[in-house]
């Protein structure tokens, strides 16, 4: 009877351990809205210690941010964690389900990492606070992009810092200098400045196709060309990629974006290419004059980012290159041309799990609204601020070539904070896909141009 | 070259009376064991089989993955989907393909490399050394060598255009076809020290008496490999053949670090295609749903080959 209980006592045991073993992991593991909001913030809003976050800035820049802060907040601390973008989403959406992870985390619009749709549920409404810190008529002071990208169900799920904008290029001023040449501005001096670097054994022109997110913003900036809108409204539904006079031009702007493969203008290769690294690189290195990035590169147009740049592309002992934006050529012959688009490059969300969601959203607002905190993100140089009237300070940033930068540089940050188009706040994540699909097949010549819209119509009527 | 010259004695008996049974005193199962064996029973009860059913369970939803966004319930339609999906049929193509064009490779190299390391070569632990050592290199810190082998103006095409191969020259990378093969390389270049050092093994087992007596027999080096040592190796190749295929259904990092699936899909494989739908997409039901299949696929495959081996054991 002794071992009888004995056995009974050990399979209960066992029994209440396995039980106990397996709760634990449906508790963690099963899918439930588990809340994570409360109603009022929690903790101090002038002293704690918060943890950020997020795939930028890079980290050179959020300690200046920080420094920046903690001149008006000292009892604040803040620590910025870099998470690669890559894999950003699968490391934040078990951490933000505890209150060990992250108090303030990056988000994004549309259908990118980090996105609004994805974790808005796991961030409380920072509308309150930014009504206490600018006033009821808020919107008004504040990029709309960055509003309305961050708010998901009329919840304002995170306080856009500063947006990035596209739909221009970047050349090596110090080629075209070399070689007498001016930025192309329609196909036809596009691929005369090709075909002339070309005969002197330098690259024109590099994108990474692999990488669609960059194809799409050369399209995007086709479509612009031919009809500003067009891109978005398609995206929306309001418009078709293949029937009437929308899916006329559609088909003009896939027969370009085909053109630019066809006529030698993309690099031999390009779709077997990620823009990052591979493009980037090779830009960086000074193989190539031009290439197709957004208002986030305008911080390589300052001396020590510009030699950190060519450092990790490889160079060795770099002498910075000078960096000059130019418009998107007008491949279309409409005269349309400087439309640049943009999202909020990043959105700083409190979690609904914080411990210090006072402190957090204290460091949150006053980055993303105040005239300090803008002026901060503005002079890295990595966004364009989101509080309306903010703009670099010239005279305190060390750029490559200040003669052939400052004021190109300066009307670019304007021309872009003026953009009101999209880049990818309205494309969804099946409508993505679709992209690259239709834009790497159709450049590879393994999808007709017909079938690559008729995909993208697909996509946006099932939605 | 002679093969029996250096193949060492067999470690295997070949006759003599069948051992004993070993006794088993001690070993009787009682309840009273279990909590010895819960600790063990609940990590792999926990960590693989529960996974496996949760992601069983997954897979009939519509969910973006993230713990707080409540699931909808979808019954079988991500499997219906997956069965429509050319990119899913896409991935098993290319791993039909890319398990032949590897396992046959790496099995020719491996078994050649094992066979000319079992004769008088000079330096021949060198050259050990040079073949395994890609095995333990990890692809994530080759991949970017590949790249650069292979990009349009690296050094494949550099080398073709300096001895006057033109023609010849491409982009690797760029195209469907020569992408595909430029991962099966690198696989190849990856696997084939495992394979080598296995047949390697199998080969120090092979009595030198069987070698002597075809030598006797008059079969010469070919001969003696082909209809001796090969068959003789079977296992090993079948035990490589059911690895190499169950790695193929699995293959991520190769395709993923050199060519991301791309382009347009043509190094796209059921490891890939899970990854890109479940992270860029953020269709967790539909990767779970492939992922199912996957798991399908290589119990199905595994259990097939078991069979076919005991067969053939038998016959």
């Amino acid at each position: 009877m002794q071992t009888s209980k004995k056995t009974l006592s050990g399979r209960r045991v066992g029994a209440v351990a396995a039980v106990a073993t397996a709760s634990l992991l449906l508790a963690a593991c099963t899918p439930s809205a588990m809340g994570g909001q409360s109603g009022a913030v929690s903790g101090d809003a002038t002293k704690g210690s918060i943890t950020w976050w997020g795939w930028t800035p890079d980290a050179n820049n959020a300690e200046k941010l920080i420094a920046a802060f903690n001149e008006e907040y000292p009892d604040i601390e803040v620590e910025f964690v870099s998470k690669p973008i890559d894999s950003y989403d699968s490391v934040l959406s078990p951490a933000i389900t505890s209150s060990d992870g992250p108090d303030v985390f990056n988000v994004a619009p549309g259908s990118a990492n980090g996105g609004v749709d994805t974790f808005g549920p796991g961030a409380i409404d920072l509308t309150p606070a930014v009504e206490k810190a600018l006033g009821p008529d808020w919107a008004s002071k504040v990029s709309e992009l960055g509003v309305s990208g961050l708010t998901v169900d009329d919840k304002l799920v995170g306080l856009s810092a500063g947006a990035v904008y596209s739909g221009n290029l970047w050349i090596n001023q110090g080629i075209f200098d070399e070689y007498g040449l001016e930025p192309p501005t329609d196909l036809a001096s596009w691929k005369q400045v090709c075909d002339t670097l070309e005969a002197a054994g330098e690259g024109c022109f590099v994108q990474g196709a692999g990488q669609w997110a960059f194809d799409m913003d050369t399209f995007e900036a086709i479509v612009e060309n031919i009809e500003p809108g067009l891109y978005q409204k398609a995206s929306l539904g309001e418009a078709s990629y293949t029937e009437g006079d929308s899916g006329q031009k559609f088909t003009q702007a896939m027969e370009t974006w085909k053109s630019l493969f066809d006529e030698g203008i993309m690099q031999d290769g390009a779709v077997g290419l990620q823009q990052y690294p591979d493009a980037n690189n090779e830009f960086m290195q000074g193989k190539y004059a031009m290439i197709m990035m957004g208002s986030w590169y305008t911080q390589y147009a300052v001396k020590d980012s510009m030699v950190t740049a060519m450092e990790a592309a490889g160079v060795s002992d770099p002498e910075p290159i000078t960096i000059v934006p130019v418009d998107f050529p007008d491949l279309a012959g409409t005269g349309q041309v400087g439309n640049m688009f943009g999202d909020a490059d990043y959105g700083l969300a409190v979690s609904g799990r914080s411990d210090n969601q006072a402190a957090a959203t204290t460091f949150v607002t006053w980055l993303s609204t105040s005239q300090a905190g803008q002026q901060s993100v503005a002079n890295t140089l990595n966004n364009i601020p989101a509080l309306h009237g903010v703009t670099p300070d010239w005279d305190q940033i060390d750029l490559v070539d200040p003669a052939a930068q400052a004021d190109v540089l300066s009307a670019y940050s304007e021309q872009a904070a003026a953009a009101t188009q999209p880049r990818f706040a309205s494309v969804s994540s099946e409508l993505n896909t679709a992209f690259r699909d239709a834009l790497v097949g159709v450049a590879g010549g393994d999808v007709s141009i017909p079938d690559a819209l008729q995909t993208l119509q697909g996509v946006v009527d099932a939605e | 070259m002679s093969l029996s010259a250096t193949l060492p004695d067999a470690a295997t008996p070949t006759g003599g009376a069948p051992a004993a049974r070993p006794r088993r005193h001690g070993l009787k199962p009682t309840a009273n064991g279990l909590p010895w064996i819960l600790p063990a029973v609940v990590v792999v009860v926990g960590l693989i089989y529960f996974s496996i059913g949760y992601t069983g369970y997954v897979s009939t939803l519509d969910w973006n993955g993230f713990i707080l966004t409540e699931p909808t319930f979808l019954g079988l339609a991500n499997f219906s989907e997956m069965f429509g999906d050319p990119v899913f049929w896409k991935a098993l193509e290319h791993t039909a393909v890319f398990y032949v064009v590897t396992f046959t490779v790496q099995t020719a190299l491996g078994f050649t490399f094992a066979a000319l390391m079992h004769s008088q070569v000079f330096l021949r632990g060198v050259y050990k050394v040079v073949v395994f050592v890609p095995t333990v290199l990890a692809p994530a810190t080759m991949a970017p060598v590949f790249r650069q082998i292979f990009d349009a103006d690296g050094q494949l095409n550099t080398f073709l255009r300096a001895v006057g191969l033109d023609g010849l020259a491409q982009t690797w990378l760029a195209g469907g076809t020569t992408a595909m093969a430029v991962v099966m390389l690198a696989t190849i270049w990856q696997w084939t020290g495992l394979t080598f050092i296995l047949f390697y093994a199998a080969m120090s087992q092979i009595d030198t008496e069987v070698l002597e007596a075809a030598r006797v027999d008059g079969a010469g080096n070919l001969r003696t490999l082909w209809s001796i040592v090969w068959p003789m190796c079977r296992g090993t190749t079948v035990a490589l053949a059911t690895l190499g295929l169950i790695g193929a259904l699995k293959t991520f990092d190769w395709p993923y670090l050199i060519t991301k699936g791309g382009p347009n899909y043509a190094t796209e494989f059921l490891g890939t295609y899970i990854y890109h739908t479940m992270l860029s997409e953020k269709r967790f039901g539909y990767a779970a749903a492939i992922s199912v299949a996957l798991l399908v696929l290589a119990l199905a495959c595994g259990v097939l080959m078991s069979l076919r081996n005991r067969r053939e054991g038998r016959a």
